[in-house]
C-alpha cells in the first residue's frame, strides 16, 4: 500500500516536473516582457511534433536538443517581431497576438503533420522499467523527472550566480533602472523569451512518449501551466517550482482517488489561493 | 578640454509636452558642475533626455563628444557616464553587493571595484547580503553613488543626491564627492540644497523654466540670484 502510494508520488512528480518545465517558461517571459503568452501551450506541441520529427531520422535525444534549439530560436523570433513592437502598447494587444499564434500553430501542425495522432516510441536505452521498493517504474519517467530537476537547478544556478542571470533579475523589476546602468534589456529580453519558448519545446518532445501527439495537445497543459502560475504568483520562479510539483500530486492522486473531480482540484485550488493570497503563494520575483 | 555631456539648443519633453526650451549646456573632462533650480522647472527631464527616457524634440545631445541620435537606455553608460537617479532606484530584490554588480554592466576597466565601494562605504560592507531597498535612505544614497560608480564613470551625474537627507549626511557626502572628483572623475550635481553645491561645485548653471537663465563660475554666485531662482 505504502509502495503503491510511492509509485502514485512518483507519476505525480512527472506530471509535475513537465508542469513545471512549461510553467517556469511562462513565467520567465511574463518577468521580463509582462506578457501572458497564450501560445505557449501551442510551442509546446509544435516542440513535441518537430522533436518527433528529428527523432524517427537522428535519434529520440537529437529530438529533444532539436525541438529546444528550433523553438528558442522561434522565440526569439516572437521577441523581436511581436513582444518588442508592442511593449508599449495596452496588454491586451499582446495577449489577442499570442491568441492568434496559437490558432496559427494548431493549423500549421494540422498542414505539416496531418490530423492522424503520432507516438513517439521510447528510447531504447529507456524502455525498461526500474525497482523502487519492489515496484516497477517506468525508466523513462524518472528520467523525465531528472530532466525537470535538472532544469530547475540549471535556472536557479543561472538566475542566482551568472551575470546575465543577475540582469534578468532586476530587469523583471525594474527594466528601465537596468538600462540605464548599460545593460540592453531588449536583448536579455529575447533570449529570456528564447529560455523559456526553447523549454516548452523540449518539455514537448520529452512529454511525446507519454502522451499522444495532436495537434490540441497544447491546450490542456497550457491551462494547468496558467494555474500554477497564478498560484505559485506571476513571475515567481520557486513559486512556480512548489505549485507545478503540489498541482503534479493534485492532478494525478486526484485521477485515481475522486476521477469524478480530478479536472475541478486544481481550478478550486486556484481559485483558493486567489482568495486567500491573490500575489499567490511566492509574490512576484523572478 | 574634451566633452562628456553637452546639450546644445535642446527641446524635449514627454508626449507632446514640451519641459526644456532651446537647452545649452556642456560638461567637460574633470569639471564639476550644478544644476541648480527650483521644484519642478525640468533638471530631471535634463538627465532624463540623456536617458532616452524624455523625448528630444530638437537640438543636439552629444555624449562623450558624439551627437547620438536616437538615443537608447543604455547609452549613457555605455558613453562614460553614469546616473545616479532622485530617488535612487535600488533594485528591491537584489541585495546590497548585487546592486553594486549591476552597475558594472558596462565592464569598463578602473578604480572602482565592489572592494573599493565598500572601502568608502563601509556600512554597504556590512550589509552586502541584505536586499538593497532595506537600507535606511542615506545608505541607499550611498549604494546608488556606488553603483554609479562601478562603471567607472568619465562623468557622474547625481539628481538631487541631498533629497531627504540629515544635514550631517548631507557634509559626508559632500566629503565623498570630492574625494571622487579628485580622481578625475567629472562631476554634475542637480541640487537644491546650496550648501552641498557651494562645497563641491566649481561652476554652475541655473535652471527656470526649461532653460538656463543664469551660470558661471561657483564663486559669482550671489545671493540675489540665489533667492530668485532656489529658495535657500
Ligand atoms: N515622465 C513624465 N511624463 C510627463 N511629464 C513629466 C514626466 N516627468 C516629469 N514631467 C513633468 O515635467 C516637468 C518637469 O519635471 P522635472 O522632473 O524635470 O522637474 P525637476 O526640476 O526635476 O523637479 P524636482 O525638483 O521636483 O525633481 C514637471 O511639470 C513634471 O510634471
Ligand atoms: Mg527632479
Amino acid at each position: 500500500m505504502a509502495n503503491a502510494l510511492l509509485i502514485q508520488v512518483l507519476n505525480g512528480l512527472v506530471y509535475g516536473g513537465l508542469l513545471f518545465i512549461v510553467s517556469v517558461g511562462l513565467v520567465l517571459i511574463f518577468g521580463l516582457r509582462r506578457v501572458v503568452n497564450f501560445a505557449h501551450g501551442s510551442l509546446f506541441m509544435i516542440g513535441a511534433y518537430v522533436g518527433f520529427s528529428i527523432a524517427t531520422v537522428a535519434g529520440f535525444w537529437a529530438g529533444v536538443l532539436g525541438a529546444a534549439v528550433v523553438l528558442a530560436v522561434a522565440g526569439v523570433l516572437l521577441d523581436v517581431s511581436v513582444f518588442r513592437p508592442l511593449r508599449r502598447q495596452d496588454p491586451i494587444a499582446t495577449v489577442l497576438v499570442t491568441f492568434g499564434l496559437l490558432l496559427i500553430l494548431e493549423d500549421l501542425a494540422h498542414t505539416v503533420w496531418g490530423k492522424d495522432t503520432h507516438t513517439l516510441p521510447l528510447p531504447e536505452m529507456l524502455a525498461g522499467s526500474v525497482d523502487i521498493l519492489g515496484q516497477p517504474f517506468p525508466a523513462y519517467r524518472l528520467m523525465v523527472i531528472a530532466v525537470a530537476a535538472a532544469v530547475g537547478v540549471g535556472l536557479a544556478l543561472w538566475l542566482r550566480f551568472s551575470r546575465v542571470g543577475l540582469f534578468v533579475r532586476a530587469s523583471s523589476i525594474d527594466p528601465v533602472t537596468t538600462a540605464v546602468q548599460g545593460v540592453n534589456t531588449d536583448r536579455v529580453s529575447a533570449l529570456v523569451v528564447a529560455v523559456g519558448t526553447g523549454l516548452a519545446g523540449l518539455s514537448g518532445t520529452i512529454a511525446a512518449p507519454l502522451l499522444a501527439l495532436s495537434p490540441s495537445m497544447g491546450g490542456s497543459i497550457l491551462i494547468e501551466s496558467f494555474i500554477v502560475v497564478v498560484v505559485g504568483g506571476l513571475g515567481s520562479f520557486s513559486g512556480a517550482l512548489i505549485a507545478a510539483l503540489a498541482i503534479g500530486q493534485i492532478h494525478n492522486l486526484g485521477i485515481i482517488y475522486v476521477p469524478w473531480a480530478a479536472t475541478m482540484v486544481p481550478f478550486l485550488l486556484m481559485v483558493a489561493v486567489l482568495v486567500w493570497r491573490p500575489t499567490g503563494f511566492a509574490g512576484s520575483h523572478v | 578640454m574634451s566633452e562628456l555631456l553637452a546639450f546644445s539648443n535642446v527641446v524635449a519633453g514627454y508626449g507632446g509636452a514640451r519641459i526644456l526650451h532651446d537647452l545649452d549646456l556642456r560638461i567637460d573632462a574633470g569639471e564639476r558642475v550644478a544644476v541648480l533650480g527650483r521644484n519642478g522647472v525640468g533638471k530631471t527631464t535634463i538627465v532624463n533626455a540623456f536617458l532616452g527616457i524624455a523625448r528630444r524634440m530638437q537640438g543636439e545631445i552629444r555624449l562623450a563628444g558624439k551627437a547620438v541620435g536616437d538615443i537608447r537606455h543604455f547609452t549613457a553608460a555605455r558613453a562614460g557616464i553614469s546616473v545616479v537617479p532622485q530617488g535612487r532606484c535600488i533594485i528591491p530584490n537584489l541585495t546590497v553587493r548585487e546592486n553594486l554588480i549591476l552597475g558594472a554592466a558596462v565592464r569598463r576597466k578602473g578604480a572602482w571595484t565592489v572592494e573599493r565601494v565598500f572601502a568608502m562605504f563601509p556600512i554597504l560592507k556590512e550589509r552586502a547580503d541584505t536586499p538593497g531597498t532595506a537600507l535606511s535612505g542615506g545608505q541607499q544614497q550611498m549604494l546608488a553613488i556606488g553603483r554609479a560608480l562601478m562603471a567607472n564613470p568619465h562623468l557622474l551625474v547625481l539628481d538631487e543626491p541631498s533629497e531627504g537627507l540629515a544635514p550631517v549626511i548631507v557634509d559626508e557626502l559632500a566629503d565623498n564627492l570630492r574625494h571622487v572628483a579628485d580622481g578625475g572623475t567629472g562631476l554634475l550635481i542637480i541640487e537644491q540644497n546650496y550648501s552641498l553645491v557651494r562645497r563641491v561645485a566649481e561652476r554652475y548653471y541655473v535652471l527656470s523654466k526649461g532653460e538656463v537663465a543664469e551660470q558661471g563660475a561657483m564663486a559669482g554666485l550671489t545671493k540675489e540670484s540665489l533667492k530668485k531662482h532656489i529658495a535657500v
